[in-house]
């Protein structure tokens, strides 16, 4: 049977690696923390993502096409991210590939990185990171590193199945998730992001050229934001707001 | 492999019937809904991300408004249920920052309309500009009050 999902790889990917994963969710947060990441650390294209779930898309660079879903790396960083919004019916097959291959190329450490909707995010000025994790001896690193835990509620979407299949699989995954808007692209969140995974990765990534663009990178995101939003939306991404159901 | 399904009670089916009907729905409106460019050369206008909160009180729409100046924003009712949104940008915005080549224009503003789904009072509107967000409040129109008994 065909796979529903392949990840294509064009050059030789490391193993052993930390693995960011930057997809469109609420603010944008991941996929804007991910591009500068790689933009900054000048990651090369390993690999992309083929299946018949994600639109008829490719996404021209200087003329010639690419996959809107690709990952980057360097010897020890890997990092996927999609430059258009996953639909919700891929969602579930695409994490399933995603963590399956992480886990074939013996990842050591699987990073969620994403928002978290609150309201009126434009009161505040530094928006606060939580952090979740697939196993206790990496919620208490995340507790040493100053994160703080999101003990309880609901996560919806792609980082949740991320989470869930990590768990599965024990492949070792964290999410970071800043306070964000819900459908307005968020540098300041995704910039908040990076200096937690900064802390916890011991990367080093200069995020000055990030707050410069904020601007620019809000004017640019808005076409990408409101085809997430709706694909959001046909997740049921509102459940994150609900009160949980156990005492 | 086996697949034991559990009964399914009508509440089950309702749900889904309901489902089913909030997808052919969603399908049904989306081209109109999303099939089209959020910028138009001619005006040289962006449309902004908008969104409207209802509670109780209040409406709330909200407006992502980068690089424009402040100065500039105007807050019009168009009529009892729509508020059109303008604000000129600080600079103009060429296709080709955003590496589009082949497109030819520039944008100068934003601008929206927005319907308002609830009874407002268009005559009290207030706003504010917060971080790059502005904000439009519009008190709602009371309706009478029926005492319980």
């Amino acid at each position: 049977m065909t796979e529903l999902v392949n990840i294509v790889e064009r050059k030789t990917v490391p193993s052993n690696a930390i693995m960011l994963n930057g997809l469109p969710d609420v603010g944008l947060v991941g996929l804007i923390a991910t591009s500068h990441i790689i933009s900054e650390l000048k990651l090369a294209e390993i690999a992309y993502v083929d299946s018949d779930h994600l639109p008829p898309v490719v996404v021209l660079h200087e003329g010639l096409p690419h996959a809107p879903v690709r990952i980057f790396g360097n010897t020890d960083l890997l990092a996927s991210f999609s430059e258009t919004a996953i639909p919700a019916d891929a969602v579930q097959p695409f994490m399933r590939k995603l963590v399956e291959w992480a886990q074939s190329k013996e990842v050591r450490l699987m990073v969620a990185i994403g928002g978290m909707p609150i309201q009126n995010r434009q009161d505040v000025r530094e928006p606060k990171v939580f952090g979740a994790a697939s196993n206790k001896s990496l919620l208490k690193l995340l507790e040493e590193k100053g994160v703080e835990i999101l003990k309880g509620g609901y996560m919806v979407g792609p980082y949740a199945l991320l989470m869930r299949y990590c768990a599965e699989r024990n492949v070792p995954a964290i999410a970071l998730l800043a306070e964000s808007f819900y459908n307005y692209p968020d540098p300041e969140a995704a910039a908040a992001t990076i200096r937690e995974f900064s802390k916890i990765s011991g990367l080093r990534i200069e995020l000055s050229r990030l707050e410069e663009k904020g601007e620019e990178i809000r004017l640019r995101a808005r076409d990408v934001m409101k085809r997430t939003e709706r694909e959001l939306g046909r997740m049921r991404k509102t459940q994150e707001y609900d009160l949980p159901l156990y005492v | 492999m086996s697949v034991r399904q559990r009964r399914r009670s009508i509440f089950d089916l309702m749900r889904d019937y309901i489902e089913d009907i909030e997808a052919l729905a969603e399908e049904f409106f989306e081209p109109a809904y999303v099939e089209r460019p959020s910028w138009d050369a001619r005006s040289c206008c962006i449309e902004p991300l908008c969104s409207v909160f209802v509670a109780p009180d209040e409406v709330m729409v909200t407006a992502d408004l980068p690089n424009i100046d402040p100065e500039t924003i105007e807050v019009t009712p168009i009529n009892t249920d729509t508020l059109e949104i303008k604000a000129k940008m600080k600079r103009k915005i060429r296709f080709d920052e955003f590496g589009l080549a082949h497109r030819k224009g520039e944008f100068k503003f934003f601008r929206c309309q927005t319907s308002i789904p609830v009874s407002v009072n268009m005559n009290r509107i207030e706003t504010e500009f917060k971080r790059g967000i502005l904000e439009v409040h519009l008190p709602r129109k009371k309706g009478h009050k029926i005492e319980a008994e």
